[in-house]
Parts: C-alpha cells; sequence; structure tokens
C-alpha cells in the first residue's frame, strides 16, 4: 500500500506480494504449449458436420486481487478474533449476517445498520450434498453446504457444515465453529451439529433409497480424490468421525 | 406503437466443444438466418444487440466488437447486454423495446458463448464469480451448489421426489433426441432414456444428478426482429411478441428469508407454507420460489392478456438450468398454485403430449446452453413451432406441438437474480 493516507495496522500481506509475484508472470497469457488437431465442424444439423483442421494454443493467466470489505470489514476482522458479528436496523429491527451497513427494507430508506455480537448458534435452514465442487473447493469434498440462520439473525449465511454427508436436514440445530487458520474470509467458521438430535421422518433426504445412491456416489468422489489428489477415504472420513 | 415480431433466425449448433472460434460460428449462424431470410440485406440492418454473458471465459473484453467488426456491421449502433443466464432474454427484451419505442424498425439480435476453453471444474469456478464472491463463493459454492440448496428447501416444503426430478429429467432428454441440433444427441445419440438410466446417473450435488443440470456448451444463434411496419417483407410467418416482463431478487439467495421488497406483494403464496418447518419474516420467495420470475410473468401476462396460462399458452420454452427451477417455475409462471408444480409432471401436463408441453427441444439440460445464445436458440425453436415448420427444420415431426398459437419462453439469471418472461403469438 503506497498511499501515505492509510495506516497499516497489521500486515499479513506483503509476504504474499512477493510469493504470488512470480506465478503472475509465469501466467502472462504468452502462448505456452500448442496442438494440431482434426475436429468435427461447420453449420447445420450434428449429421452435416465435416472434419476441419485447427490449431489450439494453451495461454496460462493469473493476477492477485487487493480488494476491500468495505463497511463490512469489522465482520471479517471478527472472524479472524473468533466473534461473530450481525447487523441490526434501527429503524424496523431485521438483523441481517451476512451483515449490510445499509437496510434494504424499502421503508428504511437505507438506514444505517449497528453492529450486535451474535451467538455461535444457528439452525440450517436449507443444504445440498456436494460431490462435486469448483475448482477452488475440490481437495474439501466430499461436503455439506448449508445456509444457516445465525440465532438472532433473519437471514442465512452458506457454510459448511462437518457431518456425515447423509446425516444433514432442515431444522438441524448447529454450533460455530473457527478454524484454527483463520485469514478473514468466511472459510474461517463452519457449523458441527449439535449433538443427539435425530433425523426427522419427514426429512426430504430421509429415504432409503436416496441414502444408498448418496453412499454408491460418495464411492465415486473418493476414488476421484484418490486418483486426483492421492486423498485417502479414511483420512477424508475422519473429518467428521471424530 | 408498433408490434414487434421475431421475422427469422439462424443456429451455430451448441455442444461441448466447437473449434471455430465465436465470430466464425456467430457468422455461420448469421449465413444460417440469411439463408432462411432471402429478402434480408444486411444494410437494412439498423440496430445490433449483442447477447454474451461472460469476459472471464475467453480472457476477452469487448467481444462485442469483434463480432460486429466480423460479420461487417461495425457502421452500425449495437451494445451489449449482459445479466448473467438472464443475458440473451433480457437483450431480445431490450431488442423489443427499441424497437416498440419507434427508434428501429430492424435489429439484429446475435448471441454466443465459448465455455471450453479452460476445464470444466474451472468453467464452473469463472461462472460462480457470478454469485457473490465474499459472501456465497467462498465457502465451496458453485450454481450447482446453491441451485441444490434451493431444490433442497422447495422440496422440503412441498414435497416433490426424486422421481419428480427424473421425470423432468427423462422428458427433456428425451425430447432432445428428437432435435437434431441437440447436444444430448450429439454426445449420447437418438436412443431413449428411463427412470433407472436416471438413477444410475451420478449425484453432482444433492438432490442433484448429472443429468438434471444445465450443460456446457459452445454454440452461437442470432435473431431477426422487426416492427410491423417492415416485419412481412422478411417473413411470412413472423412470430409476434404479446406481452415482455422483467423482475428482479437479491442477489444472494440466503438473504431471501427478509426479502422485504417482497413482503406482502403475494399474499397468497405467503399463506401457501406448511406449519412444518420455521416460518421466515417473508414466507415468499423464501429460498424455494423464484419471486424474479413471478413478477416477469405478472407483467408479460398483463400486457398480453392471459388469464389462464395453462389453457391460454401451447408450449412453454424455460430457461430452467436445473430441473427443479422448472418444476418451481411452473409455480411461479402461475401454471399452477405454490407447492403444486410435482402435479405439472405427474400428470403429464408438460410432456410434449400435455396440455402444455415444457422444454419440447430438450431445454437447457439437453438442447445446449451457451449462455449467450440459450433463449435465442428457444425463441427460435418457438419460431419454428408457431410457423409449424419442426418437420421441415429437424426432418422429424415428433416434437411439432400441433397449431401451436402462443408460447412462452423464460430467462433467468445467478440465482434467480434477474427473470424475464415473454410471450410470442403466431
Ligand atoms: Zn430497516
Amino acid at each position: 500500500m503506497a498511499d501515505e493516507k492509510i495506516k497499516v495496522e497489521k500486515d499479513e500481506s506483503t509476504p504474499i506480494y512477493k510469493e504470488w509475484e512470480a506465478w503472475a508472470r509465469k501466467g502472462n497469457f504468452r502462448v505456452e504449449g500448442y496442438q494440431f488437431i482434426k475436429a468435427p465442424c461447420g453449420p447445420g444439423k450434428i449429421e452435416d458436420a465435416k472434419v476441419g483442421d485447427f490449431m489450439l494454443v494453451n495461454r496460462p493467466h493469473g493476477a492477485l486481487f487487493t480488494h476491500s470489505y468495505g463497511l463490512v470489514s469489522k465482520f471479517f476482522r471478527g472472524l479472524i478474533e473468533k466473534t461473530l458479528y450481525g447487523t441490526r436496523c434501527p429503524v424496523c429491527g431485521t438483523t441481517y449476517c451476512p451483515p449490510r451497513m445499509h437496510c434494504w427494507n424499502p421503508t428504511c430508506k437505507v438506514a444505517e445498520t449497528e453492529w450486535v455480537e451474535l451467538p455461535l448458534k444457528g439452525e440450517v435452514h436449507t443444504f445440498s450434498v456436494m460431490l462435486f465442487s469448483a475448482d477452488a473447493f475440490l481437495e474439501m469434498l466430499p461436503f455439506v453446504l448449508a445456509y444457516v440462520q445465525i440465532e438472532g439473525s433473519d437471514t442465512t449465511i452458506p457454510m459448511q457444515v462437518i457431518t456425515a454427508p447423509t446425516d444433514i436436514f432442515v431444522g438441524q440445530k448447529v454450533e460455530i465453529k473457527f478454524r484454527d487458520k483463520r485469514m478473514g474470509e468466511l472459510m474461517d467458521m463452519y457449523a458441527v451439529p449439535v449433538k443427539g438430535q435425530k433425523i426427522p421422518e419427514n426429512s426430504c433426504l430421509n429415504n432409503p433409497d436416496y441414502l444408498k445412491d448418496m453412499e454408491r456416489d460418495l464411492q465415486g468422489t473418493y476414488a476421484y480424490l484418490e486418483k486426483r489428489f492421492g486423498m485417502k477415504k479414511e483420512d477424508i472420513e475422519k473429518r467428521w468421525k471424530r | 406503437m408498433s408490434r414487434v415480431a421475431i421475422v427469422g433466425g439462424g443456429i451455430f449448433r451448441g455442444d461441448r466443444f466447437r473449434y471455430e472460434n465465436a465470430e466464425e460460428g456467430v457468422a455461420i449462424a448469421f449465413r444460417d438466418l440469411m439463408n432462411d431470410t432471402p429478402e434480408l440485406d444486411p444494410q437494412d440492418i439498423e440496430f445490433v444487440m449483442m447477447s454474451y454473458f461472460s469476459d472471464h471465459l475467453n480472457q476477452q473484453l469487448c467481444m462485442g466488437w469483434i463480432i460486429q467488426d466480423y460479420l461487417g456491421l461495425h457502421r452500425k449502433p449495437g451494445y451489449r447486454v449482459e445479466s448473467g443466464g438472464s443475458t440473451p432474454l433480457d437483450a431480445i427484451i431490450n431488442a423489443y423495446y427499441l424497437i416498440k419505442s419507434g427508434y428501429y424498425d430492424l435489429v439484429l439480435v446475435p448471441g454466443w458463448e465459448w465455455m471450453s476453453e479452460v476445464d470444466t471444474a474451472t468453467t464452473n469456478e469463472f461462472i460462480a464469480s457470478a454469485s457473490d464472491t465474499d459472501w456465497d463463493f467462498t465457502v465451496g459454492g458453485y450454481y450447482n451448489g446453491y441451485y441444490a440448496c434451493l431444490e433442497t428447501r422447495h422440496m422440503q416444503l412441498y414435497g416433490e421426489t426424486i422421481e419428480d426430478l427424473g421425470k423432468i429429467a427423462v422428458k427433456n432428454h428425451n425430447n432432445a433426441t428428437h432435435n437434431p441440433y441437440s447436444q444430448w444427441r450429439s454426445e449420447h445419440g437418438t436412443g431413449y432414456i428411463t427412470l433407472e438410466d436416471y438413477y444410475k446417473d451420478r449425484i453432482v450435488a444433492w438432490p442433484y444428478r448429472r443429468m438434471n443440470c444445465a450443460l456446457i456448451s459452445e454454440g452461437a444463434c442470432c435473431l431477426l426482429m422487426a416492427s410491423e411496419k417492415v416485419a412481412k417483407k422478411y417473413s411470412d410467418t413472423p412470430m409476434w411478441f404479446e406481452g415482455v416482463g422483467l423482475g428482479t431478487d437479491s442477489m444472494r439467495p440466503g438473504d431471501r428469508l427478509v426479502d422485504w421488497a417482497y413482503h406482502g406483494v403475494y399474499p397468497e403464496d405467503e399463506k401457501i407454507y406448511p406449519d412444518t418447518v420455521k416460518k421466515p419474516k417473508t414466507p415468499y420467495p423464501d429460498m424455494a420460489n423464484f419471486g424474479s420470475l413471478r413478477e416477469g410473468a405478472v407483467t408479460a401476462y398483463k400486457e398480453a392478456d392471459i388469464k389462464n396460462p395453462v389453457r391460454e399458452i401451447d408450449l412453454a420454452e424455460i430457461f430452467a438450468p436445473y430441473d427443479g427451477v422448472e418444476l418451481t417455475l411452473y409455480e411461479d409462471l402461475k401454471f399452477c398454485k405454490r407447492g403444486e408444480g410435482k402435479t405439472m409432471i405427474r400428470e403429464g401436463i408438460v410432456e410434449r403430449s400435455g396440455e402444455l408441453p415444457c422444454q419440447a427441444s430438450g431445454g437447457l439440460t439437453s438442447f445446449a446452453h451457451p449462455v449467450g445464445a440459450t433463449s435465442l436458440m428457444q425463441s427460435l425453436f418457438l419460431y419454428w413451432q408457431l410457423s409449424g415448420r419442426i418437420p421441415e427444420k429437424f426432418g422429424d415431426s415428433t416434437l411439432q406441438i400441433p397449431d401451436a398459437e402462443k408460447a412462452l419462453t423464460t430467462g433467468h439469471g445467478g440465482t434467480g437474480c434477474q427473470g424475464g418472461v415473454i410471450v410470442y403469438s403466431r
């Protein structure tokens, strides 16, 4: 940060600039490889396709973004300090977690909200069991992605619930935990189910056929992880078998 | 004010990989349009309304300039419309507004997307940057996951089953086997699948299997849109706009539990809420339904004077990136009441032989989904449908809905952050 008007209070950035500079230079959009191929092409229906000659090139590109969390920076600093914050509108009383600094209730005319500390407790509003993911999260598979309503908040915040994928349900009570290494992002926290809850009869996942198919496809995910990253099923299951 | 019509279209078939590049694909679609519309002199085109979603996927900003240049239309006024998955529908609606308002009589709408330059997981990651990257993306979110969460909530509230989602998948994939421009037919061939095949398909993000999710595609499509004054010059069978509507909803789906902008707007839907789960402050849309599409439908139906969509509309091409979206939109498009979406598939109403066939083309999971071209492809399919030209265009009459007069299509961006509806007539 070269801006003379700002004062850096804590700096976990400077070594990172160095580390990633090499990577940004490597991913410079230069051509790093190429292929000549023959491939179907041309107008019309599938059956009309002809074979044409094409050249493919490989061009990497990377960048390090420096992003401000803006007026809700306090929330993310809170994660690093193991405290969960939301905001509350002084006009209509809506409590937001994720926080917004301005109330979105049209009757409040974007009133400024106030910070409130929230308890480390919540309830699963909805969920998905992820057996495939975007590139950034492949090593976390399989995981439960859930939208959790923190106690006292009117909205939900997404997080991973560390549980056996077949045990999750809508309405599950959870405790919020913080990871040991925290960087000021939502991944710094996660949820674990409060002990002693029974899966309700009417849970939409509570069906022997659904659970059987889930078990089958979990094996596929484990096999993928072993092949791609050398990860072992037993080690993965340890995440929730504690 | 002038009426507005679609008077022609051309397609560059979508597939997982296409090796012509985007400008060449669009040019091929444009030539297909001109072959089908012999009266069209490119010099007659007054405005170019370009439709493409992502700048990330090809590392090219201002791709629209390349396209206008490549087609030789670079002297004409033109710009790009972008609103996530709703991009192509919003481009059509933008062109509609321009013609309707009297500014232009003839507008070309080219749409395209080239989505396979990075691997599948990275494509998913780039697309996921259309979600809130501070609040939704970082925890392992991407659209399969977000939409799976939305479908889980709807399922828990209203009791549709995996079988219902499977029936929608089977319907759409089997329809696509009769569509010679479909990616499913390119990848799989013309054999039908059954529910058993669906159950064998891999779960990606429960409750969704691969077959429930939109394809990743490369492809292009061009539509020609005209005012009433010039429409007949280009087409004997114009497809007229009867009504359009747009809507929006929150960026983050997780905020829809206090969706104050929707509070009290749809009281009948707020009441249809089970007492088996905790009721949020604003029970509609919650994380279950799509308010943006409801807004779009209400506006479009008013303009088109539609009172009973199932009876008055002959077929629908819904922008459903996931099968649960299709089921939920049966409700938000007022084909049925909230919570009754499942009966539309169970009773066969949305099958191609039913009262309101949905996704006869195969839709986003089977036709193809090159985002910027998708609604153009669906509208072109409807143009062929309403003029009875499916047998001629497909060499197979199976998908032709007999005597179709009115059709509906929708757009859908983000997690329903953006939505739109168009009602067409012949
Ligand atoms: Zn307020």
